[in-house]
C-alpha cells in the first residue's frame, strides 16, 4: 500500500478517536451548564441528600441514586457468576459443537431489544417473585436486578469467551502435553492470561447496568423511596429522568433531572476508573 | 544389541476427515534408543507423535484406528483404552514442540508446573527436582541465578531447553520431540543434540527432524514417512 494512503488512514482514525472522546466531554459540559443553577446555589449536595417530595418543594434524588446503586450492583452480582460459568463452558468445557451452538444463542441474545426483556419480566418474573415471596406487587429491586442480569449477561459472556479464546493455543498444548486436564488449563493458564478481557467485559456490562432505563422503568415499581429491602419497589436515576422529562420545561422537577444526569455520569466514570485502577495494580504485580 | 521393545504399534490408521495420514502402520520401537522420523513437511510426522500421547484427540475431525501399546513398568498398556486416562499417559510420555512454548511465568515455575498439575505441593522437594531437571537439560548453569525471571526473556535455544527440562521433571519414560531444533541457530541446536544423546540412558526418544545430517548424528533407527507408511532407512553409524 502507498505510504500516503497509510498516513491518511491513520489521520482519519485519529480524528475519529478525537471526535468520540470530544463528544463524551461535550456531554459532560452540557450537563454541567444546564445543571449550573443547581450547582451554584449549592443545591446539588442538598439534592443528593434530600428525599423527593415536590409538594414540599423538595426535589432530592437520593432515593433514585440508591435505587440505581442497588439494582445495578445486585444485577452485576447475579450476572457475573452466571456469565463466568457460561463462558467457561462455551470456550473450554463443552464439546465443540455444543459450545458453538451456545455461543450463537448468546450472540442472538445481545440483539434482542430491551423492551422484550421488560415484557418477559412483567409477565413471567414479576408474578413469580410475587408468588415466591408472598408479598407486595412483585415489582421490586430483586425482580429488576434479576432481569437486568439476563440483559447484561450476553455482553459479559461474549467478552469473557473472546478473552478465553485469545489465549495462545501453544499454552494450552503445553498444559495438555504435560498431563493437565481441562480444568487445570482453565485455572492455571486461561484465567491468568485473559483477565484483561474479563475486566473490559465487566466495565462495559456495568455501564450497561447503570444506564439501562427500560428494565427498571417497567419492573422495579418506580416508587420514590430508598428501598430498605430487595423486595421493595425502587426507582433508578434513568427511570426518573424518563418519567420526569414529560413535565413542564421550567419546573423545578425538570431542572432536577440534570442533577440526575450529572450524578449518573460521575458515578459511572468513578466506577470505570475504579475497575481500571484495580486492573492496573494487578498488571503491575504481574511483571 | 538386543533391546527390549518399548512401543508396539499394530495396524495403526489415522485420518483427518477423509485424508489418511497413516495407513496400516506396524512398528516396534526399542527401549533407550533414539528413533528419528523424516519426510517432507505436511506428511503427518507430527501427527504420528501425537498418536503416542493422545494429543491428537484435541484436533477436530481426527480419527484413529489400531493398537498402540507402550510398556510401563514391564507391562504393555494399550494407551487408547477407555479407562486409561490421557493425563496419566502424558505424565509418562513427554513432548517437546517445534516452537518453544514456555508458559508466561518464571523459569522455576515453568519447570515445576507439571508437578503442580500432578498435585504436588511440597516447595522444598519441588526446588530440588527443578534443579535436577534443569541440569539434565543443560540449562542450570545459565539460569541458576535468575530462576524467578520471566521465562519468555530467555533466548530461543534456552527456551527450548527449558521446555525439555519441563518435560523431564516428571521423569517420563518416553520423550517425543517435534523438530526441536528447527527454530534455533546451529549452535543452540548442537547443544540440544548432545543432551538428547545423553538422555538415552533414561528415556526412549522419538524425534521428528528435517535435517539428514542431524538424524545421522544422533539416531539409532531412522524411518521415512511416505504415503502413510514407515520405510526403514539406513543409518551410517
Amino acid at each position: 500500500m502507498a505510504k500516503w494512503l497509510e498516513k491518511l488512514a491513520e489521520r482519519i482514525l485519529t480524528v475519529s478517536a478525537l471526535i468520540s472522546a470530544f463528544i463524551t466531554v461535550l456531554i459532560f459540559a452540557f450537563l454541567l451548564i444546564f445543571g449550573l443553577p443547581l450547582l451554584q446555589g449549592g443545591q446539588w449536595f442538598g439534592l443528593l441528600a434530600d428525599p423527593w417530595s415536590p409538594r414540599e418543594g423538595l426535589y432530592g434524588i437520593r432515593p433514585m441514586l440508591m435505587g440505581t446503586v442497588y439494582i445495578s450492583l445486585l444485577g452485576m452480582a447475579f450476572a457475573l457468576p452466571l456469565s463466568f460459568g457460561c463462558s467457561a463452558l462455551i470456550s473450554v468445557f463443552a464439546p465443540r459443537r455444543f459450545g458453538g451452538f451456545l455461543r450463537k444463542v448468546v450472540q442472538l441474545m445481545t440483539g434482542i431489544p430491551t423492551v422484550v426483556y421488560g415484557f418477559v419480566g412483567i409477565f413471567l418474573l414479576v408474578p413469580m417473585v410475587r408468588e415466591i415471596f408472598q408479598g407486595g406487587s412483585g415489582m421490586c429491586v430483586l425482580t429488576a436486578s434479576l432481569m437486568l442480569a439476563v440483559l447484561i449477561s450476553p455482553t459479559l459472556i461474549l467478552f469473557f469467551v473472546d478473552g478465553f479464546d485469545r489465549v495462545p493455543r501453544s499454552y494450552l498444548d503445553a498444559v495438555a502435553a504435560l498431563g493437565g486436564n481441562e480444568a487445570q488449563q482453565f485455572i492455571f493458564v486461561i484465567l491468568p492470561n485473559a483477565w484483561r478481557s474479563v475486566l473490559s467485559g465487566i466495565v462495559l456490562a456495568f455501564g450497561r447496568a447503570l444506564g439501562d432505563t427500560l428494565i427498571a422503568l417497567m419492573i422495579a415499581g418506580n416508587a420514590v423511596q430508598t428501598p430498605s429491602s430487595i423486595l421493595e419497589s425502587a426507582r433508578t436515576l434513568t427511570a426518573h429522568i424518563a418519567l420526569v422529562i414529560a413535565s413542564d420545561y421550567d419546573s423545578p422537577e425538570f431542572k432536577s433531572i440534570f442533577a440526575c444526569g450529572l450524578t449518573l455520569y460521575l458515578f459511572s466514570a468513578a466506577v470505570v476508573v475504579l475497575i481500571r485502577s484495580i486492573g492496573a495494580i494487578f498488571g503491575r504485580k504481574e511483571r | 544389541m538386543n533391546d527390549p521393545i518399548k512401543i508396539k504399534i499394530e495396524h495403526l490408521f489415522f485420518r483427518y476427515g477423509d485424508r489418511f495420514v497413516l495407513r496400516d502402520v506396524n512398528l516396534r520401537i526399542a527401549e533407550n534408543t533414539i528413533t528419528a522420523i523424516i519426510g517432507p513437511s505436511g506428511i503427518g510426522k507430527s501427527t504420528f507423535l501425537m498418536t503416542l500421547n493422545r494429543l491428537w484427540e484435541t484436533i477436530p475431525g481426527a480419527k484413529l484406528q489400531g493398537r498402540v501399546e507402550i510398556k510401563f513398568q514391564g507391562q504393555f498398556q494399550e494407551i487408547h483404552d477407555r479407562d486409561y486416562p490421557p493425563t496419566t499417559l502424558r505424565r509418562s510420555v513427554g513432548m517437546v514442540f517445534q516452537t518453544p512454548n514456555p508458559l508466561p511465568m518464571s523459569i522455576s515455575r515453568n519447570v515445576s508446573f507439571p508437578l503442580k498439575l500432578a498435585g504436588l505441593r511440597q516447595k522444598s522437594a519441588m526446588a530440588d527436582r527443578v534443579e535436577q531437571a534443569l541440569k539434565r537439560a543443560y540449562l542450570w548453569d545459565e539460569v541458576k541465578d535468575r530462576l524467578n525471571e520471566d521465562a519468555l526473556l530467555l533466548s530461543g535455544g534456552q527456551q527450548q531447553r527449558l521446555c525439555i527440562a519441563r518435560a523431564l521433571i516428571l521423569e517420563p519414560e518416553i520423550l517425543l520431540l517435534d523438530e526441536p531444533t528447527s527454530s534455533l541457530d546451529s549452535k543452540s541446536g548442537a547443544v540440544i543434540e548432545e543432551l538428547l544423546v545423553n538422555l538415552k540412558g533414561s528415556c526412549t526418544l522419538l524425534i521428528v527432524s528435517h535435517y539428514q545430517d542431524q538424524v545421522q548424528r544422533i539416531a539409532d533407527t531412522v524411518f521415512e514417512l511416505a504415503e502413510g507408511k514407515f520405510i526403514p532407512m539406513p543409518v551410517r553409524k
